[in-house]
């Protein structure tokens, strides 16, 4: 089980009375998949943000993902700004992708142009290497 | 009288009166009369580092009339069902819809934050940007009277430092975690300060038509003196429901 899956365990969990705001089963958390490319679009939206991302493979063929994020003020508490990204910028997400084949999935952790690697969850703040999942909040 | 007498008068009166100066009468009654509620608050629900003297009870699940029971257990079952296939079925909230009361007082990890005056106290919560005004003092609609919505009427009243808020004319598509309710739900909330910091709000959901005894469950929040509320505007919604029924996310092509 992964760790997003037991913090949104936990948070329902600890006393039942917090409304999820939608379920994060059409992902598949039991898989990661890491994509590098280039950034056409960082959406500071809600009910969600999303990175748009250009993913070229080895021979150069180049496939769209939709990357969804926390909304602007759950990814504010593990250190996101909204201008972190835009147009043009190279990033490496890592993502738990969606179960229905299509090129989207849940971010798991982003490695910015400057270096700095920032997660998906409340005061989780930047993910660190020893983990493998920086988790998303029960939203 | 002596001189010092007077004097000593003189000053007291000095010191009452910049009372009544420095302080807006609204404010000055609120906070003098009454718990300050004023501020952000963030959930509070126990885990690493809190005090577990403060946090909420566990909830237990609520007694259902059988006929209703049935209907709510199934529905929940089914989703749980959907979810393990990875098609959650959809639910207001999938379609931006607003959650209501009582649900927007504990949607995630979002704050609320709270407005007190000394006739209405006004409550924001962060997810969807969701108010709820309560009118202090003022009586109680019949339900029949009050238009049926997410917010419904909420009128409130001070015990003590407990404020006691009573709410009708929760339309019935409008359910908290799911759970039926008929037009005749009436739901009592009686807020306090269990700590300097720490404001809990225990909500009682009365509902003689489909419930067998009042449902109650309790939730606590930790004052944020610093917080600045983040607007929130679903303009960005992605998830759509197919011709199945499931949830969707749209996923762009470029």
């Amino acid at each position: 089980m992964c760790r997003l899956t037991i913090l949104a365990t936990a948070i329902l969990s600890l006393t039942g009375t917090a409304i999820a705001h939608h379920s994060f089963a059409m992902f598949d958390q039991t898989k990661q998949t890491t994509l590098t490319g280039t950034v056409t679009a960082f959406e500071w939206t809600n009910p969600h943000a999303y990175i748009e991302i250009d993913v070229p493979d080895e021979k150069g063929t180049v496939k769209h993902w939709s990357v969804e994020l926390g909304s602007p003020s759950i990814l504010m508490q593990s250190g996101w700004k909204f201008k972190d990204l835009k147009h043009g910028d190279k990033v490496t997400v890592r993502i738990s992708p969606l179960k229905d084949g299509k090129s989207g999935g849940l971010l798991v952790q982003a490695t910015l142009p400057d270096g700095r690697v920032l997660g998906n969850g409340p005061g989780r703040g930047p993910a660190q290497p020893a983990s493998t999942n920086a988790g998303a909040p029960n939203q | 009288m002596t001189r010092y007498h007077g004097m000593l008068f003189a000053v007291l009166g000095l010191v009452l009166l910049s009372f009544i100066i420095v302080l807006p009468p609204a404010q000055s009654q609120s906070i003098a009369s009454h718990a300050d509620f004023n501020g952000a608050w963030g959930p509070y629900r126990g885990g690493r580092g809190a005090d577990t003297k403060l946090t909420p009870p566990p909830a237990s699940p609520p007694a259902l009339k059988p006929q209703y029971a049935k209907q709510y257990e199934a529905r929940r079952a089914a989703e749980a069902e959907a979810n393990s296939r990875g098609e959650p079925l959809p639910n207001a909230s999938s379609s931006c819809i607003p959650y209501g009361v009582p649900s927007m007082m504990s949607v995630a990890v979002y704050p609320i934050e709270i407005i007190q005056t000394t006739k209405q106290i006004t409550i924001i919560a962060e997810a969807f940007s969701e108010v709820r005004r309560i009118y202090i003092g003022k009586p109680q609609m019949r339900i029949d009277d009050v238009p049926p919505g997410y917010y419904g009427r909420s009128v409130g009243r001070w015990e003590g430092d407990t404020l006691v808020i009573d709410t009708v004319g929760i339309k019935e598509s409008v359910q908290y975690q799911r759970m039926p309710h008929s037009d005749r739900m009436h739901i009592i909330e009686r807020m306090r300060l269990v700590a300097p910091d720490i404001l809990q709000d225990q909500i009682t959901i009365e509902d003689p038509v489909m419930l067998e005894k009042p449902y109650t469950y309790t939730l606590a929040y930790r004052r944020m003196p610093d917080y600045e509320m983040v607007e929130f505007v679903c303009d960005n919604n992605r998830e759509y429901v197919d011709d199945k029924g499931v949830v969707r996310l749209r996923v762009r092509e470029k």
